[in-house]
């Protein structure tokens, strides 16, 4: 039994790591409704007429909006892309053996372990000589060589949970490989898949680097253009907490909808 | 033709020889039961029966047709894993009907084989439920209306009950018996409790170390065990082994020598005379159930270490020179730990082995 204390000081903990990782995200989303003044004001004002001068100023902006749209073009691509081709392979190196499995899986390892500016500039290259500067494919193509191996990283392992006599008995039942994958390994896996998903999409979301080497006007994305406002001579704060509270938006709602899947207990009741 | 042949199988994992030559025919509608110890192999067996393992060696005929090296799903067999191997993500329905699905059996035909197969396992309710929402007992029964809605040739159990509790487990044995005679189709079954061994078989092969000790019908391996491998693996508890040196041996009979017998000596009556000569030394094998105190001529002198009271049964062990023998009687006999017991036993239920374990 835990005491009565007990029980009130793990509330507090709650509460405290609670305030701690919301206070920012309150911060940025209060001052997006305020205007210049109130934002620098101090003491900061806890109370104010909430304005909505910010969102107009940005969606009037074709840059913001673009943007908007370039990163939701780059980050669903390479997330369906990542997961397409992830999981296939995935289930191969969980369930198959076959010649060079260690290597390949020490290179799906190995590749994440070299910092991304290393490579900016051979990328940069690549990318130029190929005629590909400036293009949402250069943006998916380099954020799956990312993702993909965190997609077979995740979904191998919850691959390899899945009890290998339920493969054997579609096998009986008369399933094919491919209807195995679908219809057994698909929706048994699909709490890793979606943690995968959100990995992918919430890294391809956000990257900075990348966007800012290898992209110029046209491919501009998100974060590229919430830092843009950083250049002027005053920082024009309540636009830049705007563009921060809808670039995070769809962020949290891709994840709200994926995470239903993320539920543990999937293949409960396979086996005794 | 049988039904279901195996011609000298053999199966090896890398240098390692799991099944050595395993040689085996069943007829058409006959229950046949593999037993053994852990390890032994029968479930590599199975799942070669099944195609889910290789042949390493030798050939396997279903039907008259050699299917070594069939796809499994050819092979128009079912199986119930050891593990239920239930779809956990699909309801019971859709567990049952998997199978046919793919097989691409009208939607129609489908719904009516599994209501039919609820039907008969009392899974009727159950249908929308999903495997996690189910007892041990119905997981059980689903793993076997999968199996049945196809009408598969071959019907292959591996451990079904092994992780029932032991009411179910009684429970699930007789309505196994009963599926077989109804359906009255070929199965094989893979346990290592002797006791659904000896219930459910037409025929037991008992396997050691991937091979066969004897194959035979429950009593036949009961009453005439061909070593001291099977005599002690058919029958609960466990046959009772005492050594013994022969001291005689007249026509139709030998004198046996160990300080248990009454008088230091015993004759028993075999028809294997000629295998042994005076010198030698046997194996004498005795039933716990066939032993009883108070014999009025009893054979045996024994010491009582203790009793295990069974309820309706009095189990005893007994100490002779470094053996043990244990008795079942009925009742709750009157004695202590100490005592002397004067123990007697049927001629023809004494059982004699060779100094190598086979029997005499
Ligand atoms: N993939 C494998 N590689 C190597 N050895 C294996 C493999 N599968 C099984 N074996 C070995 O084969 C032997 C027989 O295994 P099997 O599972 O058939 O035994 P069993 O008789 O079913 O035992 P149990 O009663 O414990 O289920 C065991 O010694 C096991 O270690
Ligand atoms: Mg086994």
């Amino acid at each position: 039994m835990r005491s009565k204390s007990g029980i009130l000081l793990h509330a507090i903990g709650l509460v405290l790591i609670i305030a701690f990782s919301l206070f920012p995200f309150y911060w940025m989303v209060s001052s997006s409704f305020k205007t210049q003044a109130q934002i620098l004001a101090s003491p900061p004002q806890w109370f104010f007429t909430p304005t909505l001068q910010n969102y107009a100023d940005i969606f009037a902006d074709a840059k913001v909006v673009n943007a908007i749209i370039n990163s939701l073009i780059v980050a669903t691509s390479t997330t369906l892309l990542a997961v397409a081709l992830g999981t296939p392979a995935a289930f191969a190196l969980a369930r198959y053996e076959f010649k060079g499995k260690s290597d390949l899986w020490f290179w799906f390892i190995s590749n994440r372990m070299t910092s991304p500016i290393v490579l900016a500039l051979p990328v940069y290259l690549i990318a130029m000589y190929a005629n590909l500067l400036d293009t949402h494919i250069v943006l998916i193509l380099i954020y799956l060589t990312f993702n993909v191996p965190i997609v077979v990283w995740i979904v191998t392992d919850q691959f390899k949970s899945i009890p290998p006599d339920l493969e054997q008995a579609a096998r009986l039942d008369g399933a094919d490989q491919f209807t195995i994958f679908r219809k057994i390994y698909l929706p048994l896996g699909a709490p890793g898949i979606a943690v995968s998903a959100i990995f992918s999409f919430i890294f391809s979301w956000n990257e900075l680097l990348y966007a800012l080497v290898l992209t110029r006007r046209n491919v501009q994305t998100a974060p590229v253009v919430a830092t843009s406002f950083m250049s002027g001579y005053e920082l024009p704060w309540g636009k830049i907490m705007a563009t921060g509270t809808v670039i995070v938006l769809p962020v949290t709602i891709f994840a709200l909808i994926v995470s239903r899947h993320m539920v543990r207990g999937l293949t409960m009741g396979a086996t005794k | 033709m049988s039904f279901l042949q195996l011609d000298t199988i053999k199966k090896t994992y890398g240098d390692v020889s799991v099944i050595k030559g395993v040689s085996f025919a069943a007829a058409k509608g006959e229950f046949v039961v593999f037993v053994g110890p852990s390890g032994c192999g029968k479930s590599t067996l199975l799942r070669m029966i099944a195609g889910l393992e290789d042949v390493t060696e030798g050939h396997l005929y279903i039907d008259g047709k050699d299917v070594t090296y069939e796809e499994p799903a050819k092979r128009e067999l079912s199986m119930v894993f050891q593990s239920y191997a239930l779809y956990p993500h699909m309801s019971v329905f859709e567990n049952m009907a998997f199978g046919l699905r793919m097989a691409k059996v009208p939607e129609a035909e489908i719904k009516t084989r599994v209501t039919e197969a609820a039907r008969i396992l009392h899974l009727e309710p159950l249908l929308d439920r999903k495997p996690r929402a189910l007892s041990g007992g119905q997981r059980q029964r689903v793993a076997i209306g999968r199996s049945i809605v196809r009408h598969p040739k071959i019907f292959l159990f591996d451990e079904p009950l092994s992780n029932l509790d032991a009411e179910l487990r009684t429970q699930m044995r007789v309505e196994i018996a009963k599926l077989h005679r109804d359906l009255g189709t070929t199965m094989v079954y893979v346990t290592h409790d002797q006791v659904e061994a000896m219930t459910l078989a037409d025929r037991i092969v008992v396997l050691r170390a991937g091979l066969v000790e004897q194959i035979g019908t429950p009593t036949e391996l009961y009453d005439r065990p061909a070593n001291t491998f099977v005599a002690g693996f058919i029958g609960s508890p466990k046959m009772n082994f005492i050594k013994a040196s022969v001291t005689g041996v007249g026509s139709g009979s030998l004198t046996l020598a160990n300080p248990s017998f009454v008088g230091g000596t015993l004759s028993v009556e075999t028809v294997s005379t000629g295998r042994v000569k005076a010198g030698d030394t046997v194996i004498v094998g005795l039933r716990p159930e066939h032993l009883e105190l108070n014999a009025a001529q009893p054979l045996l002198s024994l010491t009582l270490d203790f009793a295990e009271n069974l309820g309706g049964a009095t189990q005893l062990y007994s100490r002779s020179e470094g053996d043990i023998v244990a008795i079942v009687v009925h009742g709750r006999p009157d004695v202590k730990p100490g005592d002397t017991l004067r123990v007697g036993i049927e001629g023809r239920h004494i059982y004699l082995f060779d100094a190598n374990g086979l029997a005499l």
